[in-house]
């Protein structure tokens, strides 16, 4: 029986190792960002999927960026941090202020993403799910509430249509 | 049954050859990247703070 109800409940989540990953997330995003306290986070990915064809073999290859997306309402900003799944450093991060970006919008097809446009000549694609099991590729946290807050601030105070 | 026993040593052979050549034109493509487009500057990388890192550890 437990074995049955156990793989009926599915994958569990590892709160400690979550927590212990958002702290990790917290102290990265202070460092870089000046006044980083004043930002709430949430972890999100980018996908570059390009196409190949090498004669009898092709098909597609998708890369995945880590990111540590920090936000706030006063002055809406987007602050994007670019990391590795196991945290153990970061990039610098690009700011993405509501006053000087071209359009911002939810994208639901191909992929559920929030997207930034800065300028007309590129865009951000930050995808974000409240927990991604897989700790080789995404960094493991649950943000299921984090991840409410995120959408409610994107769609209502940081969207621009 | 040999039959069947063939046809699938065909397909394995065949995703085995597909990888190793995947993998063939991947390294030539990195090799010819590489040649052509040298890395001008290392991008910025900050590690975590050993301070956050031996708190985990604890």
């Amino acid at each position: 029986m437990g074995l049955f109800s156990k793989l009926f409940k599915g994958p569990e989540i590892d709160m400690a190792k979550s927590d212990a990953n958002r702290e990790k997330m917290r102290a990265l995003f202070n460092q870089v960002v000046e006044n980083g306290a004043d930002y709430q986070l949430i972890f999100g990915y980018t996908e570059d999927v390009s196409r190949f064809n090498y004669g009898f073999v092709h098909g597609s290859k998708t890369k995945i960026g880590n990111l540590i997306v920090g936000w706030k309402e006063e002055d809406p900003t987007v602050v994007v941090v670019p990391t590795v799944p196991d945290l153990s450093g970061c990039g610098d991060p690009t700011y993405y202020r509501r006053s000087e970006i071209l359009k911002a919008y939810r994208n639901k097809y191909p992929t559920d993403a929030f997207i930034i446009y800065p300028d007309k000549k590129g865009y951000i694609g930050i995808n974000a799910y409240d927990w991604l099991e897989d700790e080789k590729l995404y960094v493991y946290v649950s943000q299921e509430k984090e991840l409410a807050a995120f959408t409610d601030f994107f769609m209502n105070r940081f969207a621009t249509k | 049954m040999k039959e069947f026993g063939g046809i699938l040593l065909i397909l394995l052979g065949v995703v085995i050859l597909g990888n190793l050549w995947f993998s063939f034109v991947e390294g030539v493509l990195a090799k010819l990247k590489g040649w052509l487009f040298p890395q001008r500057e290392p991008k910025v990388w900050h590690t975590l703070s050993p301070e956050k890192e031996d708190q985990d550890h604890v």
